[in-house]
């Protein structure tokens, strides 16, 4: 039987000296990041422009959307990753900075209007900005879960992979195993 | 009447001055009564704060959950817990948050106070005249201290309120002071005005003392790049900010014949202040052909590459941006330092009483690696006769520095690929890939991520072979750094009175789509060539594109299909389809001038003592957008934030998410873009315009289509929401393949839909907007927020209104 690939391993932050106090992120098994995301209720999945690194990872987020009936929040100039592939139902073009903005006020509807979300999942985000919105949500809205789905360690995430940044492949097989999560 | 204060030496007795008290004179004539706010103190334009503040909501994010500023602490402010003293994370971020400002207003105005006694003393006082084109001549000055300048020592009194307000302000930081983040960054909104005003000091008194253009559009192209240093002659570099000793050696040079052998060099403001020298000789104290015979060698993100591609023999440096290991790094390679102000002498001797001769001959034969001389004109002197005679020293240093090609694959061969590097890199260039592609013998990659390199060799502090990594990027990129030959626009200075007159209807009005001011340093995300596409991307949509700093010098490092620089593609005027070089970090008070000038020369605002107002006007009327893409430093923060306090909107890349706060509104919440119509003093509702004041862009892609529709303003015409709305919308087709999901909150009128998707439009306004379209006459019947009215006059001042219903 083939081993689950170990997102546990190597919790360093992606940039060394990024040690921001008492309380860092823990990783998790990909079937408990499936698991937790399977079961929250208003799930938003937040991507950026590293997946134009990885084209093909623009496949497995669509797949991890339709097998939860996500909504993708498109930062930076990542939608047209989605419009080069026809998808774009559910699909919302908003920077980062003000989408995390709008997600530290309970307050705000959410892009569909339908309320604040209680989950976020960060997935091809530039290292250094994704780590900056994590810590504005983990000191100013705790309501919401932070999850991390990208190629390295997120100290300030609740949940995150340890360090896959330079295992592509590792990487690859860690999405599919979410994305098998999900739909189980 | 006003008083003046004032003294003066005794001609021919040596260590006399008689000191003044008190002058009464007539007050000269202005045509503006002095407005509410002269000499504004903490507390004074605080409302004016708060109403930015309610609308763009303060946002941290903060680089740690801890504090540890007293001896209480570390304290944990993991989700806005509060710490010993009281303060919550929200405060401590705006405790650093204003830090930061006053560590990048005070570096830039004490930079003014040096430049202020340095010119008094060495050429005495001067007339303050910025020439016939340019009567508004300190806008800034006026603004805040409400009084013209005469002479360059009437400034002292800018200067001395400065220093007062920053004591006060550094003060509000100490533990037990101020505690609440709304104050903090009221208190960093008053910093980030007081450095407009610092380097607007600093770069008036140099333009006049060194005769730098006064707004002179055909300013000439000057030589950029490390190809440029003529490695036949001596180079000497100066690096920082401060140009007195980079001037004193070329004085020293011209008179005494020198420049067949030696090349000056500038590196990062330095530069641009040493090319501005380009009009000595009129009625100037500066010899005769002067200028421009220094070159740019380049912008700050080249320092540690042109070190390491040896392509200098002694080093002068001054103040700001100077990195703290330049000592060791020219040590290793045998490059004497000259330290020449206070602020940076970096545990070198202070040689400034010791005769020349001598100080020079200690540095050729290598005894010491650097000295201090902290008077400019012996520093000058020092520095071409230690480059000059240092040069046959270095030859044979300088060849067994450079890498062999056997070396080189020596290093490369030895990489483990553990990706240490990879982990500390700032722009994460996946370095253990390029070095194992060099193993094999491909360059490639080495020269592709060259201009992605910042040069801060943290890399070679990672790796566990001691690779000397940056040194393999100068072999690789070695016929590159020859090459590296471009042109650059010397600074103009201020845009002058004439051009705000022809543009600041169109501006106003939206016709000229905005005005995009490219500012700041070397940190890009991606590239230096980032900086051209971005200013390219808006002179040619029309923009009037104005630049200052490293931003400017970066982007001359490109060439169009035609083999021409952005300078040499475009003219140098403060016009749409032009890009202007204002000179250097100082110079950038000239943009926030502009915007002044635009208000008080094309509306006829009373700017005196008037900051508030005119910084109203500005926010809802001049359609400018900052971007400081390279951002890296505390003065980056801290001209932001004067920026923003003038009522300008700016975007930041990335990594400046390390400044822990920003200025995001809510496009949701209708009560936050409610402004007055200061016809009537009736309430309006407008759309979100500009829609945040301090953004974070992922990418230059962002960056570009979040520009635009910050230059969107509720007093555009239709034409002009027309014009703007069309490059929001075609930059996000051309760059993210759809029209951005917000363009219907900005449509007033069927006439300021772009012609270009006018029907496809309108058909989704009737289809997914519920907007009510009369098809026959192309009319949108109802939907918008409100109609477009060309006379409606937005305010968000009280007093501004004229009549109350």
């Amino acid at each position: 039987m083939k081993m689950a690939v170990d997102t546990t391993k190597n919790p360093i932050p992606f940039e060394m000296a990024q040690i921001p106090g008492p309380e860092m992120a823990k990783t998790y098994a990909t079937k408990v990041m499936g698991a937790i995301i399977k079961k929250s209720k208003r799930p938003l999945l937040v991507v950026g422009a590293e997946l134009f690194e990885d084209p093909v990872m623009f496949d497995k987020v669509i797949e991890m959307a339709k097998a939860k009936n996500m909504p993708i929040a498109a930062t930076a100039h990542s939608v047209k990753g989605f419009v080069d592939r026809g998808y774009l139902e559910n699909v919302h073009q908003i920077g980062l900075h003000p989408l995390t903005n709008y997600l530290r006020f309970a307050d705000w509807k959410g892009l569909d209007g339908q309320g604040q979300y209680d989950a976020v999942i960060f997935m091809g985000i530039f290292y250094k900005f994704a780590n900056a919105m994590f810590a504005t949500l983990k000191n100013f809205n705790r309501d919401i879960k932070r999850i991390s789905l990208d190629r390295y360690y997120h100290v300030n995430a609740d949940m995150t992979f340890g360090n896959l940044a330079f295992d592509p492949d590792g990487y690859h097989e860690a999405i599919d195993e979410v994305i098998a999560a999900l739909k189980k | 009447m006003v008083k003046t204060e004032g003294s003066f030496a005794v001609e021919d007795m040596k260590n006399v001055q008689i000191n003044i008290g008190a002058v009464v004179k007539e007050e000269d004539e202005w045509d503006q009564p002095m407005g509410p706010f002269p000499k504004p103190q903490i507390a004074t334009l605080r409302d004016w704060d708060f109403k930015i503040m309610n609308r763009y909501r303060i946002f941290y994010s903060p680089a740690d959950d801890t504090c540890t500023l007293c001896t209480y602490g570390p304290c944990d402010l993991t989700g806005n817990k509060r710490g010993a003293c009281g303060i919550d994370q929200e405060g401590a971020c705006g405790k650093i948050v204003l830090i930061a400002c006053l560590m990048g207003c005070c570096a830039h105005f004490a930079h003014g106070i040096h430049l202020y006694h340095w010119v008094l003393d060495r050429f005495g006082d001067m007339k303050f005249d910025m020439g016939d084109e340019i009567l508004v001549d300190s806008p800034i000055y006026q603004t805040v201290m409400g009084k013209k300048p005469k002479t360059l020592k009437d400034f002292g009194e800018g200067i001395s309120y400065i220093e007062e307000n920053v004591a006060n302000l550094l003060a509000a930081t100490h533990t037990g002071q101020e505690g609440h983040y709304t104050d903090f960054e009221s208190k960093a909104l008053h910093t980030g005005m007081l450095d407009d005003l610092g380097m607007e000091i600093s770069d008036l008194l140099q333009i006049v003392a060194y005769d730098m253009p006064r707004g002179d559009k055909n300013a000439p192209l000057v030589e950029i790049g490390m190809g440029t240093l003529d490695q036949n002659k001596a180079v000497l570099i100066a690096y920082g900010h401060n140009l007195a000793a980079g001037a004193e050696s070329m004085i020293f040079i011209e008179n005494n014949n020198l420049w067949d052998k030696v090349d000056i060099g500038g590196v990062c403001c330095t530069a641009h202040d040493l090319t501005r020298i380009t009009e000595a000789g009129n009625e100037s104290i500066l010899p005769q052909n002067l200028g421009p015979k220094a070159k740019v060698a380049g912008a700050i993100g080249w320092w540690r590459k042109m070190v390491r591609a040896n392509v200098m023999d002694t080093v002068m440096i001054d103040e700001q941006c100077v990195w703290c290991d330049t000592v060791k790094d020219c040590q290793e390679r045998s490059i004497p330092v000259i330290a020449t102000t206070d602020k940076i002498m970096m545990g070198l001797r202070d040689r400034t009483n010791d005769p020349v001769d001598a100080i020079v001959d200690d540095l050729v034969n290598f005894r010491v690696p650097g000295v201090v001389v902290l008077d400019p004109v012996k520093a000058g002197e020092v520095g071409v006769k230690t480059a000059v005679a240092v040069k046959p020293k270095r030859q044979a240093i300088k060849e067994k520095m450079v890498l062999t090609q056997e070396e080189f694959n020596k290093w490369a061969s030895t990489c483990t690929q553990c990706m240490q590097c990879s982990f500390v890199c700032p722009p994460h260039i996946p370095l253990g890939k390029v070095i194992e592609e060099a193993a094999k013998g491909n360059l490639e990659p080495f020269s592709a991520t060259y201009e992605v390199c910042v040069g801060c060799g943290r890399c070679e502090q990672a790796c566990s072979r001691d690779m000397p990594i940056l040194k393999m990027y100068e072999f690789a990129n070695r016929q590159y750094i020859k090459d590296q030959k471009f042109v650059m626009r010397a600074g103009r200075g201020p845009a002058t009175d004439t051009e705000i007159r022809a543009v600041g209807m169109p501006i106003v009005m939206g016709t000229i789509p905005g005005v995009i001011a490219l500012v700041g340093c070397s940190n890009y995300p991606n590239g230096t060539k980032e900086s051209y596409d971005i200013a390219k991307e808006f002179v040619d949509r029309g923009y009037i594109v104005v630049t200052s700093g490293c931003m400017a010098m970066d982007m001359s490092l490109y060439r169009d299909a035609d083999g021409k620089t952005i300078w040499e593609q475009y003219p140098g005027g403060f016009d749409g389809r032009n890009i202007c070089n204002v000179g250097s970090c100082v110079s950038n008070a000239h943009i926030i001038g502009a915007a002044i000038k635009v208000s008080t020369i094309f509306a006829h605002r009373n700017h005196r003592a008037n900051w508030d107002d005119i910084a109203d006007y500005i926010l809802s009327k001049v359609g400018a957008c900052g971007i400081a893409w390279g951002a890296y430093s505390q003065k980056a923060a801290s001209i932001a934030t004067g920026v923003n306090r003038a009522g300008v909107p700016v975007v930041v890349q990335s990594h400046s998410v390390m400044y822990r706060r920003a200025f995001l509104g809510r496009a949701d919440k209708p009560e936050d873009w409610q402004v007055i119509d200061a016809r009537d003093g009736s309430k309006v509702t407008v759309e979100p315009a500009p829609e945040h004041m301090l953004y974070v862009a992922e990418t230059k892609e962002e960056a570009m289509l979040e520009m635009a529709k910050l230059c969107i303003r509720p007093s555009d015409n239709s034409i002009g929401r027309m014009i703007k709305l069309t490059h929001y919308c075609d930059i996000s087709l051309k760059y993210f393949g759809k029209l951005p999901d917000d363009w219907h909150i900005y449509v007033r009128h069927a006439s300021e839909l772009p012609i270009a998707w006018k029907d496809q439009m309108m058909k989704e306004l009737e289809e997914k907007r519920g907007w009510q379209i009369d098809w026959k006459a192309k009319k949108i019947v109802s939907g918008p927020l409100r109609p477009a009215d060309v006379s409606f006059d937005p305010t968000n001042i009280e007093r501004k209104i004229r009549v109350r219903k």
